[in-house]
């Protein structure tokens, strides 16, 4: 809760204060106030703080904040901070996007901490809504206009699948509640040996399939390159991490509910998981926007993830939790780094930005290899860690799919050694630019590289 | 009255018809307009639906949701029609069929 009170009023401040100023100064004011509530919300989950009584007026079937919730809400902001930094450097007037921005993510944390559907439909709304706006924020640009009417359509599309799911769901079970919502089937199921009533298992399907399509995993993906490639850089890089970390905590929140009739939707979960891994992973293959490429590394990345709603314990958040991190920072690195060292234009973003690093910026060009590594899964980054304890929870019962998803990772080496070829062995004429912010790229690489060889320890401290 | 007579099936079998007409309409429309008609469309289908449910079982929950659902589809369409003017005025059209620069 202290989270949202924090960045509603920093919002309106924000607002206010910014209305015809530029917008780098309060880009690095925004990004240091969520550094704050990141450290605040870690404060919370660990137990070092309590802020039990600012949350006293909300009910707490509505919205619960527990130490996960804290946890999850807490990489969110974290999140934020980083891409208002690492993206701080531009000429816009106005502080709008920055509001808007903020906003969007008062409704990702209104997504980790429901307790009842209408929050959960809320905070999907409050998080898409303003994202509508930011995709098409490039006015002049067609691109642009283009990404946000797909958004757009795909989104309020979505948005009424999502909620006849909820209707449907409410009249099989009679609440919308998450803690009750589960139990009249899990009841039937377990004492009367009975199946699920019909009317649950389309609300299930329903509900999932608008989660599904702001995951973005196949073969509701179709829309996100586009869009990905259409908005600006930065929001892009907001919507391939929050968007995708939120809707994931909400839909294993939503399948823990009903994991005791998990035989009524395993196997379409799986199948969904196994198209997604391939699907993404070979149509990134044939790819040169660095763009296109991202956002099909994360549509792969969403099959990856889609495991751990099948094998989602109250005990289990910190597989969640270390992949979400390591998949958002790597990848908000890597996009930025293409995003700096490109030349003016923000139109077709491709290879060719990284080509002769390695000799202009050596550091960069290391940086960006454990950005890649980390990424692709390869040993001593996050990547690796997270991937090995999703894998490793998922075999026991999901074999087939844990096969799958290394084929996958397979795969995915053929198209993130393109970041590296072109970084290393190309002898590049184009003078790229410097890269600003070098120590924002630093930490993010030394967090990676720590998960990756500490893992343990950051589980200590993160098991939950 | 005929109301009292109809079973909560009628309900969701018409809310259910409702809602694939807007489906269908978003899906092989391609007037930006219409589309939004049909997304309205599906969206007041859902209110019916939980109306008619919310009835039934005697529970209120169902419709203070459809005040929400109101609400988030008011903000959604000023936001859509917000975007529709910026493509027309870079396009001069209200067809969705420019779309089509983003590919690959």
């Amino acid at each position: 809760m202290i989270s949202i009170y924090i960045l509603f009023i920093t919002a309106v401040l924000v607002l206010f204060l910014g209305l015809n100023k530029s917008e780098t100064k309060f880009g690095y004011f925004t990004s240091l106030i969520l550094i704050l509530t990141t450290i605040l919300c870690v404060a919370g989950a660990k137990g070092w703080m309590n802020f039990d009584k600012l949350s006293t007026w909300a009910p707490q079937n509505m919205m619960f904040f527990g130490p996960s919730e804290y946890l999850f809400t807490a990489l969110i902001t974290f999140i934020v901070a980083i891409v208002l930094w690492i993206f701080a450097e531009n000429k816009e007037i106005g502080t709008d996007r920055i509001g808007l921005i903020l906003f969007a993510t008062i409704g990702a944390i209104m997504m980790i901490g429901y307790q009842h559907m209408v929050v959960l439909f809320l905070g999907l709304e409050t998080l898409s809504i303003p994202l509508f706006v930011l995709a098409g924020s490039d006015r002049e640009r067609l691109s642009s206009n283009e990404a946000a009417i797909k958004y757009f359509l795909m989104g309020a599309f979505s948005t009424a699948i999502f909620l006849l799911g909820i209707a449907f769901l409410y009249g099989g079970t009679g609440t919308m509640e998450l803690q009750a919502i589960g139990l009249k089937p899990s009841f039937m199921h377990a004492l009367e040996g009975m199946a699920t009533p019909v009317m649950i298992r389309i609300g299930l399907v329903l509900v999932s399939i608008g989660l599904l399509f702001k995951i973005s995993a196949a073969p509701f993906h179709f829309w996100s390159p586009d869009v990905y490639e259409g908005s600006p850089n930065r929001i892009m890089a907001f919507m391939s991490t929050v968007v995708k970390s939120a809707a994931f905590v909400a839909f294993s929140k939503l399948m823990l509910a009903f994991s005791g009739v998990k035989s009524d939707w395993d196997y379409w979960i799986v199948a969904i998981a196994i198209l997604t891994i391939l699907w993404g992973n070979i149509a990134a293959l044939k790819q040169n926007s660095v763009k296109r490429t991202l956002a099909y590394s994360s549509i792969a990345h969403a099959g990856y993830l889609l495991m751990y709603v099948l094998i989602a314990t109250e005990a289990s958040d910190f597989i969640l939790f270390v992949y979400l991190l390591s998949y958002a920072l790597s990848s908000i690195a890597l996009l930025a780094m293409a995003h700096q060292l490109q030349l003016d234009t923000e139109e077709n973003l491709n290879f060719d930005v990284f080509k002769g690093l390695s000799k202009k910026q050596p550091a960069m060009a290391l940086l960006l290899a454990i950005f890649v590594f980390s990424t692709a899964g390869i040993p001593v980054t996050a990547g690796f860690a997270a991937k090995f304890y999703l894998f490793s929870s998922t075999f026991a019962s999901y074999p087939l799919l844990v096969f799958v998803g290394l084929l996958g990772s397979a795969i995915s080496i053929g198209y993130y050694f393109k970041f590296i070829k072109s970084a290393y062995l190309e002898t590049g004429t184009s003078d790229n630019r410097i890269v600003e912010n070098r120590w924002v790229y630093w930490l993010l690489a030394m967090v990676l590289v720590a998960v990756g060889v500490f893992g343990a320890v950051v589980l200590q401290f993160v098991g939950v | 009255m005929i109301f009292q007579n109809l079973d909560i099936s009628h309900y969701i079998y018409l809310s259910t018809v409702l809602f694939s007409i807007g489906l269908f309409g978003v899906l092989f429309r391609r007037n930006a307009i219409v589309l939004l008609m049909c997304i309205e469309l599906m969206l007041n289908a859902v209110n019916l639906l939980f109306t008619a449910l919310s009835t039934y079982m005697g529970d209120a929950d169902g419709q203070i949701f459809v005040f929400f659902i109101m609400v988030v589809a008011a903000a959604e369409a000023a936001v859509g029609l917000a975007i529709l003017v910026m493509v027309y005025r870079n396009t001069r059209k209200t067809d969705v069929s420019f779309l089509d620069q983003l590919k690959g």
